[in-house]
Order: C-alpha cells, then structure tokens, then sequence
C-alpha cells in the first residue's frame, strides 16, 4: 500500500518528520518497505510517499482514511474526517437484480446524466500518481480516487453501453466471454460472479469491469457501482483468470458493508462537482442494516497480566477509543463494541493486541519465563540421528540433505519403478512429482552434481525419510564413491578406491556405537544393487536395511561414469537410544595373550562367517578372538578353492598359558575345519 | 723444551672448535689422546728427558691432556645434540600434514543443533512430528479458516493419498512445523518447553530465495501463567546467545492466525550494526522470526480447558538462518549439497 504523505496530512497532523513517523508506524504493526521521494518536476515534487506492507487481518489499513486513524491512535493526535458534501439524490430507482444475494451483500447503483468527461484537475491527478496510478478520465480517476482514500472498490460503466440499462449481479454461464479493461479476452465459467446487462457479462464483479461499457471521452450518461461481494468468490475468480486488481484486493480482505453508502456519495459528490451531470436515479440493494456490532467483555487486569506490564483503565479507555472501539463501564471491567471495520477483532484476546501495539511491543517489559520440566523428554529419532551424525562424520563422511521430491524419471533411472508410491496431487513440476520411496533416486541426483563438478571421491550420508503410502520412515543413506581415502596423498592411501568392505566397516562402526551386539549381515537381491555384491542387515530377525555396489544399469542410467559406487539405507525405527547408552566394563587382561596364525585352503563357497562359526564351536573356554587377515587365490591354490588366513587368540584372566594348554585346542580347531569345511591346512 | 705447551694448548683448541662433524672429532681425539696419538709420544719420551725437564713436561701433558679431552667432551656433546636435527636426518616441515579424514555436519544440521542447544539450555525439549499431514493439524486447529488462501492447492501441496480422518480429504506436505504444536498438545498436559525442528514444503518455483521444501524450528512453551513479556524475554535471551550481546532487537506486530499478540521479531544488521546496507535493504533491521502468545482457539482445538493456559511461540526459517549468518545469497546452494561446499562448514 502506498500511502503519500501529504494526503495523510488532510485526515491527521502528526508533527513527525517521515523517518519518524515510519518508525512508528512500523512498531504499531503496518511495516514501512520504503519510503520514496515524489522526484522532482512531477507535481507533487516534494511529497514523500511511503510503501507500507499491510497484514491480511488489516483491510481496513489499504487506504489512507484507514492509516490516519491509526496514525492518530498511535501519535495520540485527533483524527479529522472529511466533511460529507450536500447532494441531491434521486428517489428512482436502477434497475438492479441480486441473483446470488450471498455473493453479493450490498449493491448500490447510482446514474449520472450529462456528465462531461475529460481530464482530471491537477491536485487529483497529482494523488494519483503519488500512488502509483495513471490517471484515465475524470469520472476513472474519482472511483480510484475514492477507492486510495477511503477503501471502497467502485466501478463506472457507461450507462448507454447497458443493454436495457440493467444491472444483473449473477454466476458466469459456461461459455461467456468478457474483454476485460486490459484488452484480454477472458473466458468465465461458473464459479466466476459477474455483472451482467440484459446480454452478455459487463464486468467481473470486484476484479475488473469490460471494455465494452467503459467510461469514454463520448460518455453522456455514467452508472456508478459502489459494493461489497464475497471475499472467497473473488479470490477464486481472480486466481482461477490470473487476473488481480487493486479492487479485488480490497474485495479479497473483505470491504466494510456499513460504509458503501457513505463512499458512494463521496464518489457522486466529486463526479458532479468535478464532471458535472445530475444524479437521476439511485439504487441502495439488498443491504441488511442489522448488521451487529461485537461486543466483549474485558478486563483491564486480567489483560495487565497476560501482558506482563500495568495498565490502568483510564490508560485502556484512551487507547481502545483511540480506535474508535466503543466501551461501557461495567464493575470493573469493559463493554467493548467493535467498530464495523474491524473485522479482524473476533476475541477478547485480539483486543489484548491492540492495547499491547499501540503502546508499543518496544514499550513493554521484559522478564524470563519459568521453563519447568517438561511432560515431555527430546525424541529419541533426534537423539540417535544426533548420535549417527557425530559416528558418521568421526568417519569423515560428510552430510547432505537432498530433495525428497523426485521425477518419475529419476525414480525409473533408480531402478525402483516396483515401489509403491506417493504421488503430489498438484505438483510444482514434473521434477517433483513423487516423494522418494528411497533416498536413493535423491541421493544420487547429488553424487551426479559432485561428479559433473569433477568431484568423484564421495563419502556421503544423509539422515531422511522416505515416503510410502504408509507413511513415513526415517532411513540413515550412505554413498562411497572413488578413493578409498579422500586424501589424495599417497602416504595416507594404500587401497585405490573404495569397496564393498569399506561400507561395510562403516556400517559395523555405526552398529557397535549404537550398542547393536547381535545383527547379521546376508547376501540378498535387489534390482538396485549388482548380482552377488549385496546384503541386508538383520536385527531381531527383521531386514533393517540393505547395502552394497549399486547395479551397472543404474550408473549407465544416472550417467555416472564409475561402477564402483556403493550404497547403504538403514531403516532407523529399530535403534534406541537404551541400547546406545548400555555399556559394560570390563577388566583389561593382566596376562598376555597367546596368538596362532592359521592358514587354509577352503572350497570357494565357505564363506568366513561359517568358518568362524565352527572355530568358535570348538574353541573352548580361552580362545578369546577370531580375527581376519587375508583372503587370496592363484596359482598354489587348487581351483574352486581360496587361501584363507586368520588368527587365533587364546587368553586367559586367570594366568598366562602354557603351549601344553593351547595345543589341543588349536589341534581340536584344525580337526573341524578339516572334517567340517573340507579345509586343507597350509 | 721440546713441546711448546701453550702453543699446542691453543691449536689443539681451534682444531677441536673448527671439527663440524662426530667423524673428525674422533680423528682429532685418536691424534691427541689415541694410542699413536701426541700425548702418548709426549709421555714416552718423558724417561728420556733430564730431571729438571721431566717434571715441567709430564705436567705440560697432564695440562694439555685434560684439556683436550674436555674440549673434546663438550664438542661432542654439542655435536651430538644437534646430530639428530642435522642436514642428514632433517625433513621438510613445510611438507603438508596427514590429515586424518573428518567429515561433516551439513550446514543447515548445524544451524538446527545450535538453535536447538540453545533452547535447550533454557530448559526446552526437541520434539519432531511427520512430514504428511492432515489439514485438521496444519491449518483448522491453528485458526487457519476453511477458506483462507494459504490452504490453496497454490500454496499447499496435497497428496493424492485421502486423509483416514476427513472424508473427501486429502493429505498434505506440512507447509510449517506449527502442526507438531497440535500433536503434542493432543496428547500432552502442561507445563512443556519443546523445540521442533523439521522440513517444510510449499509449492514455489525454486530460484535464488525460493524452495519448495525448505527447515523451519518452532518453539511452543505453555504453561499456566506465560506472558507476553515472557517472549520477549526468552527470545531476547536467545537472539543474544546466537548473534550476540550487542545484538539489538526489536519486536513488530504483526499478524498469524494462530498466535495472539503477534510479532516479527528483527535484529539489527550485522553487517552495518543498524545503520542500512544492501544486507538489510537499507532498514538497518533484518527479520529473523515470527512470534506470538498462543491464540485461545487453538487451546480450543486441543481440548484444553478454557482459558486454562497461555503459552507462547515462535518460528524461524534454518535457511533464512544460514544465510545471514553466513552471508550466503543462494539458497539453491544448500540443496545441490556440491561437497566442496559442504566441507566448508
């Protein structure tokens, strides 16, 4: 909203420089944006106009009448109210019929004749372009004129242009047609309220009227509408044509139906005074005068507490009146009747508001609130995800926070077009049509960007959710992508880029710092990740999550030019935050342990897990560790077997052990691995 | 005398102090002290000298020998001790270091820790709620009307699943956090603090400010007896600890359905320190969240009893956030998730 100062001036002597003023404004709750210098060698050289950013409870505040009253309340100054000029109404009656009367609460129709139209005088020409306006004719100008200074959205049609002088408030038909003010032809339907002559659509109601029965230099005879129309109607319409207007705006909020009269004979009052002509026939429709006023009951302290600060009723009484709030003693509290254009106060609460602003908020005490505990303790989701981002970033994984909105493309490049999915109704793009079933179609989307940009060593994780018909579930992501080691110094690197095993150790690192002491990992199949490089994770005999090398189609269909990408997604709904935190001590060993190498050639399907098992089965009370060290074939190694090599680790807390002790053991070992896993020892 | 022990006192000196290295050290001690060395023949000779010589002599050479060999001594400690840093063992030390690999936070996590910390130490607890909601929780117990325009499918985006709760419903993608507030307040009593960060989405065409998802934190305290200068206080207190003590602030009313009083709190510009730059669009002043006492009817739409409990809240954009503390102008840049931006924080 614009609002220039000299007009302001008419209605309310602040005695506030503009800076000033604004600041004020802007801490009673009407933000000033900017505030603009008329340039010099336009008319109103001189005069500052500010742009004034109004909240949407605030009609009443989008025109000037509206802002000197609040200026008065808040600078304490009296409000002037322009003075009605004498005018001659007529007693005919135009022909107006109301078909939706919810639509339309009020109409008032006024014709009138031998009006000469031509340019406005310069003082009006010179507000209007204060407030960004361009002026027409002066029959236009007064209607824009009305609508800045006092609120109230009126039209002009030229009364000769009406098929049989009519006025039909009503519901567009299907098929109508309108040339709109602008020159676009625009094609209603039925949810749009129009005016309509005996023939055909005249105006959209509130928004915009016709070229057809616009206000021209050859205009004789004029028919001004000055009325209130449904908020949401005109909302709708306007959306529905992309269409706004300063009218439907005001119309948008809500307009005060009490007040059409008044601006109507402002707007005749100017029209005969400026443009000549006599009003011959008047019309005020379908007005319910018993419109109530609200009323609440307050109390001065009551509201002293709420707010934290002391009022006293003689300090309400002021501020309340100010704002032209009516109040009737009653004991110790207040009648307060709200005046018809406050649409925005519904509670007594809402009168708590307006005694705090114009005070000011700036104005009000300070104090801490007593924060007692809560019924209520941190989710235990933020806490383990606060948990992983510390173990994963130990890790030197970094985090991001992709998109959860993807195409059906990238879900279909994904490889996941199986699941079942949940899909935008009214989607921005095709881009964002579906809430990710995985992080994966999202999370790669990242690793595209990052290798697009030459940066191909990723160590990636994302803590999200994935979308189902079902719901929702948050899923830890992982990506490992090129170097095994970020660094690309090769003293820290040995192994060249990542593997499957690196993820793995990441994902072990994970469980075991979130207490998980049983969970198993199996070879498993899904379309995502490449045939015999994949696995699940299985905790209380549920499948949490998957990993492993993401299949080839899916990198040829990303683009990526790398095969050796691999990916985890770890369901979070079985980790607990009890299970993190337990955890036990125990004594350090105060006698060394005893180690035996073993070296094996096993068939290539005993997988090591298998092979631990059986140590284990045997390994009696001291052996206290099982622990990999090399896997390898060639050509000493028959074929359809591997070479296998892990330690043993006998220990005691008792006392050091005697090779007499161990040798059997480790004898009993060989001998199972021998019988059971057609093992050879090497 | 046939030795001038002055004379081989002084050279035996300047030999010692001009010897660099361990090796001719040990040269130097072989030719005085060694078996074949200076002080072996002086002392060998010393049956045939006279009686008036032998004395002077062996004590020349019992002089010379001492000293020689604490010269000796104290080279070779010296050189010793700078032997190990020497030319032969010394390495590059302008050669970078082995960094061990540590990754990192995304920036908006650490913003939300940090908003959250906060609010913690004042006695908050962070709570979290789906991102698929009901229209009931978004928008009718917040004292959204049926009609309002936020509720738009232009500003909201709705699912095509149907809400179990609502017939002919559908629905949505949280457009704020605020409907965590009605969860919580369905299912708990006062007195609480909670602190709720989350995704929130909205249907904007992306471009330098704009995202249709983006983080939102809100702040819920409702207790018996919360006043309006209790949250001023609290987030006073707040603004200080993440911007700064000097941090000046301002509360401006404004208008939410579900808060009333409302207010938009701004902080002065940290970059001008209030007195107008391009940052804060020459105001001085940069909005930094929006506040209010809890609207009586959305303790109406939780069940509470009336006028049982005031409260108050408040909520602010991560984004937002992140980019005036860092003075970042893209928001596109946190959703690309590039890693050499990532490993910048």
């Amino acid at each position: 909203m614009k609002l220039p100062l000299n007009w302001l001036n008419n209605f309310v002597k602040h005695g506030l420089t503009a800076e000033k003023l604004a600041e004020r404004l802007t801490m009673a709750g009407h933000e000033v944006k900017a505030i603009d210098d008329v340039p010099r060698g336009t008319q109103a050289a001189g005069d500052r106009v500010y742009e004034i950013e109004i909240t949407p409870n605030r009609p009443d505040c989008l025109n000037i009448v509206g802002l000197a009253r609040e200026v008065s309340a808040i600078v304490n100054k009296p409000f002037k109210a322009g003075k009605a000029k004498a005018l001659k109404i007529s007693k005919t009656a135009c022909d107006i019929t109301i078909d939706d009367k919810a639509a339309c609460s009020r109409y008032i129709g006024a014709v009138v004749e031998n009006v000469s139209i031509g340019e406005s005088s310069e003082d009006v020409k010179e507000r209007l372009q204060a407030v960004g306006l361009r002026p027409i004719n002066n029959v236009v100008d007064i209607t824009n004129y009305c609508l800045f200074e006092s609120g109230q959205p009126m039209h002009a049609f030229d009364y000769d242009k009406l098929a049989g002088g009519k006025i039909i408030v009503r519901k567009a038909r299907v098929g109508e047609k309108i040339v709109t003010l602008d020159g676009v032809e625009r094609v209603l339907n039925p949810n749009i309220l129009i005016i309509a002559d005996e023939k055909r659509p005249v105006a959209i109601a509130g928004i915009m009227g016709g070229q057809a029965t616009e206000v021209t230099a050859k205009t004789k005879r004029i028919l001004l509408e000055c009325a209130a129309f449904d908020p949401i109607l005109i909302r709708r319409a306007g959306r529905s044509l992309g269409l706004t207007s300063d009218s439907a705006y005001r119309f948008e909020r809500g307009v005060d139906v009490t007040n059409l009269e008044r601006s109507a004979k402002q707007a005749l009052a100017m029209i005969v005074e400026l443009a000549g002509g006599t009003i011959t026939h008047y019309r005020d429709a379908n007005f319910n005068k018993k419109v109530a006023l609200r009323n609440f009951e307050i109390d001065v302290e009551q509201i002293s507490k709420f707010l934290g600060t002391k009022l006293t009723a003689v300090q309400v009484k002021k501020i309340l009146t100010s704002l032209e709030f009516k109040l009737k003693a009653k004991g110790k509290r207040f009648i307060v009747t709200v005046p018809s254009f406050r649409n925005d106060i519904k509670a007594a609460v809402d009168i708590s508001e307006e005694i705090a602003r114009i005070i000011g908020y700036d104005r009000m005490p300070l104090s801490l609130p007593q924060v007692k505990p809560s019924a209520i303790m941190t989710s235990e989701n933020f806490q383990i995800k606060r948990k992983l981002r510390q173990i994963l970033i130990g890790q030197g994984l970094d985090e991001v926070i992709s998109y959860p909105l993807v195409s059906r493309n990238a879900i279909d490049k994904s490889k996941l077009s199986e699941s079942s999915l949940t899909r935008i109704k009214n989607p921005l793009s095709l881009d964002q049509e579906f809430m990710r079933p995985s992080l994966l179609p999202s999370i790669l989307a990242v690793v595209s960007l990052n290798f697009n940009r030459g940066q191909k060593n990723l160590r990636l994780f994302e803590l999200g959710k994935t979308y189902s018909p079902d719901g929702e579930k948050e899923v830890l992501g992982i990506i490992l992508s090129g170097a095994a080691v970020a660094s690309p110094d090769w003293r820290a690197s040995k192994k060249e880029i990542v593997d499957f095993y690196d993820l793995k150790g990441v994902l072990n690192c994970v469980f075991r710092n979130l207490g998980f002491k049983q969970f198993d990992v199996l070879p498993a199949k899904a379309d995502i990740f490449s045939a015999g490089q994949a696995a699940e994770v299985i905790v209380n005999k549920n499948v949490i999550g998957r990993f492993g090398k993401i299949d080839k189609e899916v990198t040829k269909n990303w683009d990526l030019k790398s095969d050796d990408i691999y990916f985890a997604q770890i369901e979070l709904g079985q980790f607990s935050l009890k299970q993190a935190e337990e955890k036990f001590f125990v004594h350090l060993p105060e006698f060394p342990a005893m180690t035996r190498d073993v070296s094996l050639a096993v068939g290539k399907d005993a997988t090591f897990s298998r092979i631990a098992t059986a140590v284990w089965e045997v390994g009696g009370p001291y052996l206290s560790a099982v622990h990999f060290r090399e896997q390898y074939t060639g050509e000493k190694i028959a074929d359809g077997q591997k070479g296998i090599v892990f330690s043993l680790v006998y220990q005691s807390p008792e006392r050091t052990l005697t090779e007499a002790e161990i040798s059997p053991v480790h004898e009993k070992i060989l001998q199972k691995l021998t019988q059971d896993l057609k093992a050879t020892i090497r | 005398m046939r030795w001038d022990f002055e004379k081989l006192t002084a050279e035996a000196g300047q030999e010692i102090a001009a010897c660099s290295d361990l090796k001719t050290l040990e040269a130097l001690r072989v030719k005085f002290l060694g078996r074949k060395g200076l002080l072996t023949e002086i002392y060998a000779s010393l049956p045939t000298l006279s009686a008036e010589e032998k004395p002077l002599v062996g004590k020349g050479a019992n002089e010379l020998r001492n000293k020689v060999t604490q010269l000796l001594e104290e080279k070779k400690n010296i050189l010793e001790s700078s032997s190990s840093s020497g030319p032969a063992h010394s390495i590059d030390v302008s050669l970078p270091g082995v960094a061990p690999l540590v990754g990192h936070a995304h920036i908006l996590s650490q913003i939300v820790e940090e908003i959250c910390g906060a609010f913690e130490h004042l006695g908050f607890v962070v709570q979290d709620g789906p991102e698929i909601e009901t229209e009931f929780n978004n928008f009718t117990a917040l004292n959204i009307p049926a009609d309002h325009p936020s509720r738009d499918s232009f500003d909201t985006f709705y699912l095509e699943t149907p809400d179990p709760d609502q017939k002919g419903r559908n629905l949505l993608l949280r457009s704020q956090t605020s409907p965590v507030q009605i969860r919580l307040m369905k299912q708990f009593k006062p007195p609480f603090a909670v602190i709720v960060p989350g995704k929130v989405y909205r249907p904007d065409a992306v471009d330098a400010s704009h995202s249709f998802v983006f983080h939102q934190i809100e702040g819920l305290l409702v207790d018996e007896d919360i006043k309006f200068s209790d949250l001023k206080g609290l987030l006073t207190a707040f603004c200080q600890r993440l911007f700064g003590d000097k941090t000046r602030m301002r509360f401006r009313p404004h208008y939410f359905p579900f808060t009333e009083p409302s207010a938009e709190v701004d902080i002065s510009c940290y970059i001008c320190d209030g007195k107008g730059c391009s940052v804060c669009g020459k105001k001085g002043w940069l909005e930094i969240m929006g506040c209010g006492m809890v609207n009586p009817k959305v303790f109406e739409a939780v069940g509470y009893p009336k006028g049982k409990y005031t409260g108050l809240a408040f909520g602010m954009g991560v984004e937002r956030m992140a980019m005036l503390k860092y003075g970042i102008n893209d928001i596109r840049i946190f959703s690309e998730n590039d890693v050499r931006f990532l490993k910048q924080f």
